[in-house]
């Protein structure tokens, strides 16, 4: 992150240290700046193979979205080390904080996507940059992280409407890996990692209908009802192994006589088996998800739904059972046989039955776009501060990280964004945008070729 | 609803009983349409409203597109036509009255670029294919165009796809879903067709295993290509020249000239160089872009639009200075090569330059969101509401040749209007009601929303002794 801040100076136009503001007042003028430069915490990062430095700072004067509590009019959020160390209209700031003035911005929590391949494809023709699908249908050890490109032009883009974390998962076969919880931000995909393994993708067969939909690219097509119980007996046959390697390996846990040849992809199912780590299945019909819950039920494992654009007909069943459901990609178009609008009504559907929903964009160069998939569905029936929810707290629920990011509270990774309105509407810009409590400044392969061609002088006439 | 159950696709669900009907006003005034003659359906009993009825959308925010936003004004629509706009119009006795209360009104959005409903979109075979017309492709049913309806689109420049230098001819039409196909195309329309550069036309993303090779493979022989046709069909209408002149200058007892081979590709590109056909050409990279407006320039002709022109931002100047239009992608990029350079300020920064920008689905998913996209250019890039607005709606008008008749809320045009629950930029934005020449074409009160469905679900499922959904 600090490479970004090397490279852009200008964006930190606005951001004055406290303690040199009166300084800069008192003295007025370049001296002044230069004297400012020299003493923030800006000029220790910008020495290169200087240690880190714990920044401290505060968006003061702003209205606050914490989502997990009622929002605060002019108020300050401080950040220091990392971490949301106050919030409140009475927030005191530290010495020597960065302050950015808030007024008549908002503070929202980062917001999380919930279903991408971001850092594993780059440019969608160029097979080259692709690293989202391996061979085979059952790959259960292979990880998104390991083969995240931390310096993908794609991580910057996505920033620019407020985005500060993603599940990045591999597609295809029928399971297709291990999804990552990631920061979209970091020098390298360990430091980028919130959760190396995030859950399990697994592609649900789904027969007849229309095949091919948007979002994990896995199997995707409509196959006959015979062929998906084969592809369930497989399926079934995988998992069966899976428990028995698992339950072997649990009794030579307790010193049980015998011997194990460590297998790895039984190895990566063990978490799954145990019910500690999550499955996300692929599966958006009714016939899909049903399948699925009773796939889970019947191997004791913890279950996602993603995609669902057909949940709303098991609303109540999904919120009884506590199941939650990525909802996704928004942008996408409804199976033939559906009402116009299940695909934007789907959400608010599912949110005012009480099932936890969050949603994803798909995709790698999608993924900026998920405040304004979210505002398809507010305007078919999804209550606004639920739509936040489902892309700040409930996915830091979803996937098990709640106590560090999803809402803006004391205690809480400082991943956060100021904008001038509401986050899911297009007219609203977002201003200064904060991953581990860094400011990331909001500059990427679009707004650089924007700036340049912008000022493109006129060409000559010919 | 009656209809529904007779479109092809509409099978499962939307059925008798559904009495939402019932709660729509509008519905109770407006007799039904007469049935079209020879379209094969049902009768229409959705209320499409008679021509020559009077209506009156009332009370509503007007986003004109042309001259600004009008508060609580009303629009008064006669034979079709927009008759009357402000906020002192009086409605006449017997007019049906659209209560606008709340309501934003715009006009009715145009998609610069469809494929949709179509049987087949690529003659692909050969790299110039001007004879082919996508009109014989089009389907009048498809339900995309219903679902298109719903998203306030009321007309679309459906073109033949991008496989080839110089493709088929397009067919601008209404959405005037439900009707025969004649009475979907847009008569005054100038007709159009479609070129394209790149790497579509040089076949490189999908290598088809033991498919033939197909001239050309480069950029270069794209230009090529485009420059010996139109020398061709530069040769071919001087001979027809000759042969008219040689006719009107015929004298009694001269002997009859015989007339050229009718070549219905060049006839179509005679069109072009004579400007009545308007070249609508896919496009990505600048370089390329430059390259067929110079074609174009020597040749005598004018580049409509460059369709897609994602790195238009690099030459806007150019562009505008060549009468171009631009129509684009809002926020699309990165799915090839030659769309590593496609920025989302791309529309903003040509508008800014005076390109006239529009706004495109490109796709039968995005054409149902077309105005949140519209909204997009306000965040990347600071298009203000108005053009960002003219974007789906007048410029496309323009860019195809039919700002005369649509494409804003002015007196004298075509009522093609959509009704939204709330601002169209804004995320609480739904439709409606859209109409076309005043006829009302989607109303979400009788329409098959999800909603209708989970209550004609509810009150089967209770008739049979189980409440619940699930």
């Amino acid at each position: 992150m600090r490479r970004l801040l090397l490279r852009v100076a200008s964006a930190w136009a606005g951001v004055i240290p406290l303690a040199a503001m009166a300084a800069l007042a008192a003295a007025g003028g370049i001296a002044a700046l230069a004297a400012l430069a020299a003493t923030s915490p800006l000029a220790a990062q910008m020495t290169p193979g200087a240690p880190k430095p714990a920044p401290a700072y505060v968006i003061r004067n702003a209205t606050i979205v914490p989502v997990t509590a009622a929002r605060i009019n002019n108020g300050n959020v401080v950040m220091q080390g990392g971490r949301i160390t106050a919030v409140g209209p009475n927030a005191a700031v530290p010495a020597g904080a960065t302050v950015i003035d808030g007024t008549g911005l908002f503070v929202y929590p980062g917001l999380i996507n919930s279903g991408t391949y971001i850092g594993l494809d780059e440019i969608g023709s160029v097979p080259g940059g692709n690293d989202r699908t391996e061979l085979g249908e059952f790959n259960p050890h292979d990880v998104a992280l390991s083969a995240v490109n931390p310096h993908s032009e794609l991580i910057p883009v996505a920033r620019y409407n407020g985005l500060t974390s993603a599940i990045t998962a591999p597609t295809g076969g029928l399971i297709s890996g291990q999804a990552s919880l990631v920061d979209l931000s970091g020098w390298t995909g360990d430091e980028m990692a919130v959760k190396r393994s995030a859950g399990l993708v697994v592609n649900y067969p789904r027969a007849g209908g229309r095949g091919g939909r948007g979002g994990g690219g896995g199997r995707g097509g409509a196959q006959s009802a015979e062929d998906v119980n084969e592809t369930l007996r497989h399926l079934r046959e995988y998992f069966a192994n899976a428990k028995a390697y698992s339950d072997v390996k649990a009794k030579l846990a307790t010193g049980a006589p015998g011997k194990q040849k460590t297998d790895l992809a039984m190895e990566a199912m063990v978490p799954v088996m145990r019910g500690e780590s999550p499955v996300i299945f692929e599966a958006g019909t009714v016939a899909q998800i049903r399948g699925a819950l009773a796939f889970a039920d019947s191997f004791k494992l913890k279950p996602i739904i993603r995609g669902g654009h057909e949940a709303w007909q098991l609303a109540d069943t999904l919120a009884a059972r506590k199941v939650p459901v990525i909802v996704g990609p928004i942008y996408a178009a409804p199976d033939p046989e559906a009402p116009y609008d299940e695909i934007y009504a789907n959400p608010g559907v599912l949110a005012k039955a009480g099932v936890t929903i969050a949603f994803q964009t798909g995709g790698a160069s999608s993924i900026r776009d998920l405040p304004f998939e979210v505002a398809l569905t507010v305007g078919f029936g999804l209550d606004p501060d639920d739509a936040i929810k489902a892309i700040t707290i409930n996915p830091a629920q979803i996937w098990g990280v709640a106590d560090r990011l999803g809402s803006i509270e004391t205690g809480k990774v400082a991943n956060l964004f100021v904008t001038t309105g509401d986050p899911l509407d297009p007219r609203s810009h977002v201003r200064y945008l904060f991953i581990r409590g860094e400011q990331v400044p909001l500059v990427d392969r679009h707004t650089k070729l924007y700036e340049e061609f912008r000022a493109r002088p006129k060409p000559p006439k010919r | 609803m009656k209809r529904f159950q007779s479109r092809r696709a509409y099978v499962a669900w939307p059925v008798c009983g559904l009495a939402l009907a019932a709660s729509a006003a509008f519905a109770q005034q407006i007799p039904p349409a007469p049935q079209p003659a020879g379209s094969g359906t049902a009768p229409l009993t959705m209320p499409i409203p008679p021509a020559g009825k009077l209506v009156a959308i009332t009370n509503a925010t007007i986003l004109t597109a042309s001259h600004g936003t009008i508060e609580k004004g009303t629009i008064l629509i006669r034979d079709g036509k927009i008759a009357e706009i402000g906020t002192n119009v009086p409605v006449p006795a017997g007019a049906v009255v659209i209560d606008g209360t709340g309501k934003f009104v715009t006009p009715g959005i145009i998609d610069a670029h469809s494929h949709s409903s179509l049987e087949g979109i690529n003659e692909g075979t050969e790299s110039v294919t001007a004879m082919v017309d996508i009109g014989d492709a089009f389907r009048e049913d498809g339900l995309t165009l219903y679902r298109q309806l719903a998203g306030g689109v009321t007309a679309a420049n459906v073109l033949h796809g991008s496989a080839n230098t110089i493709g088929g001819k397009n067919l601008t039409v209404k959405l005037k879903w439900g009707l025969p196909v004649d009475s979907m195309r847009f008569e005054k329309a100038p007709p159009g067709i479609k070129f394209a550069l790149g790497e579509n036309v040089r076949q490189t993303n999908n290598p088809a295993p033991g498919r033939t090779p197909r001239y050309p493979r480069t950029r270069m022989g794209v230009e090529e290509l485009l420059r010996e046709r139109f020398t061709t069909a530069r040769d071919y209408q001087a001979e027809w020249a000759a042969y008219n002149k040689a006719r009107s200058a015929l004298k009694k007892g001269d002997a009859e000239p015989i007339p050229p081979r009718k070549d219905l590709e060049l006839d179509a590109l005679v069109e072009v160089l004579e400007g009545k056909r308007l070249v609508h050409a896919h496009s990505y990279r600048s370089d390329e872009m430059l390259m067929l407006l110079k074609v174009a320039r020597d040749f005598g002709f004018r580049v409509a639009t460059l369709q897609h022109g994602l790195e238009g931002y690099k030459i806007a100047d150019e562009i505008a200075a060549a009468g171009t239009g631009v129509s684009t992608f809002a926020d699309e990029w990165a799915y090839k090569l030659e769309a590593w350079d496609a920025i989302p300020f791309n529309a903003s920064l040509m508008a800014e330059r005076g390109v006239k920008v529009t706004v495109n689905s490109d796709s039968d998913e995005r054409a149902r969101r077309l105005y949140q996209d519209a909204a997009k250019m306000m965040h990347y890039g600071n298009t203000s509401e108005e053009e960002a607005l003219r974007m789906i709606t007048l410029n496309a008008a323009w860019q195809l040749g039919i700002d005369k008749y649509t494409g804003s809320i002015d007196v004298g045009k075509d009522a093609d209007i959509a009704i939204f629950t709330a601002h169209p930029f804004s995320p609480a934005a739904r439709v409606d009601m859209t109409l076309i020449d005043g006829r009302l074409f989607f109303d979400r009160k009788t329409a098959p929303t999800l909603a209708a469905l989970m209550q004609l679900m509810r009150r089967t499922r209770a008739a049979m002794g189980n409440g619940g959904v699930n």
